[in-house]
Order: structure tokens, then C-alpha cells, then sequence
């Protein structure tokens, strides 16, 4: 059965984005990601406008988010200090990264940094988290390797000011160490249009040393807010959300995040990092690929990436 | 004398009433050949609804015999901003910067009873901008270092609107048949696609013999939204921040939803 989307004037089976939907909320609730990385680009395929997909994919990220935080929330794996301190860096750093961004198009060349900071921060965390997963599952190896890391990075963080106890998630850190990560990741989002879960979720794994259960609960709480702010922002300057789309794709993906949430506490935490690391991973190959083979269409639509 | 003036005068009778009689009978062959050239589009409104995806569009009319016939469908010229991609390092496909088409309407449509090329001189093309050749002159693209380089991008440009399709060029799909009266019709029934977006559209149908435009006839076409999608397509226009607020409201209230309902039916973990 088709739908006809009022804003992005296109009819759609709305088999795909339910589908597409329930998909990506799965990956949403077991990993803590909102899944633009995957989303967006899927419905610019399917004939969706650029700017429209981009805007109406944070909408039904409201919706997937709002269902993993709660179930995560309901088995007690949602920080909710260290979601606030970060959120406040994420918000300093998404209004650099706007400023930057501007300073990109005004030197002409803001599209091959987006491009390249999209496969760098993409690849370096997925083989990371990949390498990183295998070891861990080799046991005995690890223990050593950990403990040894934590020391060196542990030494440096703990001479930092107002250090505060985070008891969700068991660490003590200096209350800048959250908000400048935050930041880190809000610039890179904001330059590359993405809600920035995938570089979050290992930034709280290795640099933070959170477990990763409160991880994808913590990561989700803090994308709820920011895909607010996003969802309204695009709707308000752009008009350029789809109520329609977003609903056909939350119906997929509240339900979807509910099963992700779900298996996500029969998986190991290491099961869970080295899934999430072939994702990156296949998104990275896929971008290598869209920038190395010839385009069949060599014009687009103005918004998009 | 009179006799023979009598006789005179019922002869030029005769031939003046022979003439006007010849003449009638020429006139009643040849309506066909003066046929006046008729356009009408059926379905010449059609309402997008949620369940809509697309329609069709029926042109008829009357058309003299002697002639081919070109019909163009179009919207309301334009300026349109793309993205053009390009290669950096010599190796990567990047967006490098964009490119703005003027004078270009977001839909094309020409239909012909053979090729255009074939049956339109290059000036009458150009003069009634029938068929893609016309429009590449027709249109003007900035910023661009020559006519090759335009040319290039044009074709680029025909590209993209065929893909989302919304532009096209196709002979030989117009019949004919004798109408009640004995005159000759025309007709073509067209697929108007789902892309097409909401407005007036023109289309013009060309009578064209000796390589010239000889007569031309137009009707209309409107595409307009209602209902529902109407008025969402306009809140999210004129009152974005009740629509902001609207959607970030629904897709709250669909994540707890959905949770209530799998905390009820998952039961304790």
C-alpha cells in the first residue's frame, strides 16, 4: 500500500518505512545509537529528498529513543548525571561546529572535509572497536592490556580539577572530562549532519570506561534531547519535516528499540562492541566506495550530503 | 433579340449556380483537411490524497490529417540550484559546489507522432522549445566556462529529471481514429507520475507540416493537494512551530506508548 508524504511531495510503499524503521530502532535499542548514519542515506535511495530525510530521520528518532531510554531506563542502565554533563559539552560543541561548518562553505571545500571526517572518525573507531572486542574475548590477554591502558589514561584524568562520582555507571571523573568529550563529539556531528551516537557510544566505552549497558541507556538519553532540538530547529527554519514519514518510520522503530533493548541484555558486552564495530565498518566501506566509483547521476538535490 | 438575351441570361445562371454548387461540394471535402486543431486534456484535475501515486493524463482532439502532431506538457519556467559533483585528487567524487538552471521547467514532457528532429526544423524547435535539443539552448545554466561545459551539465540535468521522472521525449505513442462526424482524432493517454508536484501545468499540441508549426492548441492540467495533506503540507509551511512542536509531541507520546504496551505484554524480565 502506498502513502502519499505531504511534505516531501513523493509517494511511498509504506512497507519501507516501517521496515527501515524497525531495523534501525533495533540497532538504536541494542547499541545506543540513533542510526542516522544508516537511515538518512536509505531514504535519500528510496526517493526521499535529501533535506527531508535528514530532518524527518531526528524526528522518529525522538520516538526510538524515547521507547530505548525507557526500557533501558526501567532495568536501571541510564546515567543520568553523566547524560546531562555530556549533553551540556555536546551543546557548546554543536554551536562551534555550526561556526566551523560556515567557515567551510565560505573557503569552498566544506564538502571534502565533511567527507573525509566521515570516513576517518568512521574507520578509526570501527577497526578500533573491532580489534579491541576480539581481544577482549581472548580473556586472559586482556586483563592485562586493560589494566595497563587504564593506568596511563587513569593518571592524566585524575589530576584534572572537580572531580565528581558518577554511581550509575561506578567512575569518578573530573566534570570536564564529560562536557569537553561532549563537545568533541557535538562539533564532529554538527559538521557532519549526524546525531553523533556511533562516536558517543565508544567515546563512553574507552575514554570514560563506562559499562557498556549504561552505555546504550546513558547514549540514548542524551540523542532524545538532542534529536528534539534538531527536530524542532528543522522544522522551524527548513519546514522540512515529514509528519508522515516520521510516523510510518517511529511505527517500525519504537518497537524495534523495545526487541533491541530486549536482546541487548542476552548479548555479552563484547558480542554487543564487536556488532556494532561491523556496522561502522560496512558504512565506512560503503562511503569509500560512494566517493571512488563513478556517480550515475552527477547533480542532486541542494541540502543533502 | 430579347429571346437571345433570355437564353444569355439563363446560361450565366446555370454557371454561376454550377459554380456555387462546386464550390459547396469542395468546402464539404476538404472540413476534414481544415480540420481546426483541438486540444483537451481529460483528467485535467487531479487531487493528491494519502492514497495517492500518481494518475494518468488523456489529450485529444481534432487534427487535420496531413499533419504530424507534437504535444508538450510543461510547468512554469523557473530557477533550480543543484549539486554538481565533481573529482578531487583526481580520484574522489565529491560535491564541488552548484549550479543554478534558469529558465528551466521542473517538467518536460513531449510526445510526437514520430521523432521531432525528424518532422521540425531546428529553428521551429527552438522558436516553440520543443524537444531536449531546444531546451539545452533554451536554458541557461551559471556558472559555466563554455558551451561545451553547458552542454556537458544539460545532459546531466536531462539525466536527473529523467531519474526522478519528471522529464521525457517519446514518439510514436499518439493514435488515431475517424470521430462520429468523420473527422480525425487524436489521442494519447500519458502516466503522470506520483513526482510531479502540485500546480498548473500547460500542454500545448503542435499541428506541424513541411517542417513548420501550422497551428497550435492548448488546455490545462492542475495538480493540487487536498485534504489532510493539505493541510499538513500548509501548517508545516505557515505555523512551523506548532508543526515542530506537533511532531516532537507524537513521536514522545509513540516511544512511551509502545513501551507501556511491551511493559505490559514482556511481563517481568
Amino acid at each position: 500500500m502506498y502513502l502519499y508524504l505531504p511534505v516531501a511531495l513523493t509517494s511511498i510503499n509504506i512497507l519501507i518505512p516501517v521496515g527501515l524503521g524497525l531495523a534501525v530502532g533495533l540497532l538504536s535499542g541494542l547499541f545506543g545509537v540513533g542510526g542516522g548514519f544508516l537511515l538518512t542515506p536509505l531514504l535519500i535511495m528510496f526517493g526521499i529528498p535529501s533535506t527531508v530525510a535528514a530532518a524527518t530521520d531526528s524526528n522518529q528518532i525522538v520516538a526510538a529513543s524515547t521507547s530505548g531510554t525507557y526500557a533501558h531506563w526501567k532495568v536501571g542502565n541510564v546515567d543520568f548525571k553523566m547524560g546531562l554533563y555530556l549533553l551540556g559539552g555536546g551543546f557548546i560543541g554543536g554551536i562551534l561546529g555550526v561556526q566551523a561548518i560556515k567557515l567551510l562553505h565560505a573557503m569552498g571545500n566544506a564538502d571534502f572535509v565533511i567527507k573525509i571526517t566521515y570516513i576517518l572518525m568512521l574507520g578509526i573507531v570501527g577497526v578500533y572497536m573491532f580489534i579491541e572486542s576480539l581481544q577482549s574475548m581472548k580473556k586472559n590477554n586482556v586483563e592485562e592490556a586493560k589494566e595497563e591502558k587504564e593506568s596511563a589514561v587513569g593518571r592524566f584524568l585524575k589530576a584534572l580539577p572537580l572531580q565528581t562520582r558518577f554511581e550509575k555507571s561506578g567512575i569518578t571523573h573530573s566534570v570536564f572530562v564529560p562536557i569537553v568529550l561532549g563537545a568533541f563529539v557535538g562539533i564532529l556531528a554538527a559538521i557532519m549532519g549526524v546525531g553523533g551516537g556511533f562516536l558517543m557510544v565508544p567515546i563512553m566505552v574507552y575514554m570514560l570506561r563506562m559499562p557498556m549497558h549504561v552505555v546504550v541507556g546513558t547514549s540514548l538519553f542524551q540523542i532524545l534531547f538532542t534529536c528534539i532540538e534538531v527536530t524542532f530547529l528543522q522544522a522551524y527554519s527548513n519546514h522540512s519535516v515529514d509528519f508522515i514519514l516520521a510516523v510510518l518510520l517511529l511505527l517500525g522503530s519504537t518497537v524495534g528499540a523495545q526487541i533491541g533493548a530486549f536482546f541487548g541484555k542476552k548479548l555479552k558486552a563484547e558480542q554487543l562492541k564487536i556488532l556494532l564495530a561491523s556496522i561502522v565498518l560496512a558504512v565506512t566501506v560503503k562511503i569509500v566506495f560512494e566517493i571512488t566509483l563513478t556517480p550515475s547521476l552527477l547533480l542532486s538535490q541542494v541540502g543533502g550530503h | 433579340m430579347k429571346h437571345q438575351f433570355k437564353i444569355q441570361n439563363a446560361k450565366c445562371k446555370v454557371v454561376l449556380l454550377l459554380t456555387f454548387a462546386l464550390f459547396t461540394l469542395q468546402f464539404a471535402l476538404c472540413t476534414d483537411a481544415f480540420a481546426m486543431l483541438t486540444a483537451k486534456a481529460n483528467h485535467d484535475h487531479i487531487t493528491i490524497d494519502f492514497f495517492y501515486h500518481g494518475s494518468t493524463v488523456s489529450v485529444r482532439g481534432i487534427s487535420d490529417p496531413g499533419t504530424d502532431l507534437v504535444i508538450k506538457i510543461t510547468s512554469p519556467e523557473g530557477h533550480q540550484l543543484l549539486k554538481k559533483k565533481g573529482k578531487v585528487g583526481g580520484m574522489l567524487w565529491m560535491n564541488v559546489g552548484q549550479l543554478k538552471f534558469e529558465n528551466t521547467p521542473n517538467f518536460y514532457e513531449v510526445f510526437s507522432t514520430k521523432r521531432v528532429e525528424d518532422i521540425l526544423s531546428t529553428e521551429e524547435m527552438d522558436r516553440n522549445v520543443i524537444g531536449f535539443p531546444a531546451l539545452a539552448k533554451h536554458v541557461e545554466i551559471t556558472p559555466v566556462a563554455n558551451e561545451e561545459e553547458k552542454a556537458r551539465w544539460f545532459d546531466e540535468f536531462v539525466k536527473f529529471k529523467e531519474d526522478s521522472k519528471v522529464y521525457t521525449s517519446q514518439s510514436g505513442n499518439i493514435t488515431f481514429s475517424k470521430n462520429a462526424e468523420g473527422k480525425q482524432e487524436y489521442y494519447i493517454l500519458t502516466e503522470w507520475p506520483y513526482q510531479a508536484q502540485p500546480g498548473d501545468y500547460l500542454v500545448t499540441v503542435y499541428a506541424v507540416k513541411d517542417h513548420k508549426v501550422v497551428e497550435q492548441a492548448t488546455s490545462a492540467v492542475n495538480v493540487a493537494q487536498v485534504g489532510m495533506v493539505k493541510s499538513l503540507a500548509g501548517m508545516a509551511k505557515d505555523m512551523p512551530a506548532m508543526y515542530g512542536f506537533l511532531s516532537i509531541g507524537v513521536a514522545l507520546s509513540a516511544g512511551f506508548g509502545v513501551s507501556m504496551v511491551f511493559r505490559k505484554g514482556g511481563g517481568s524480565h
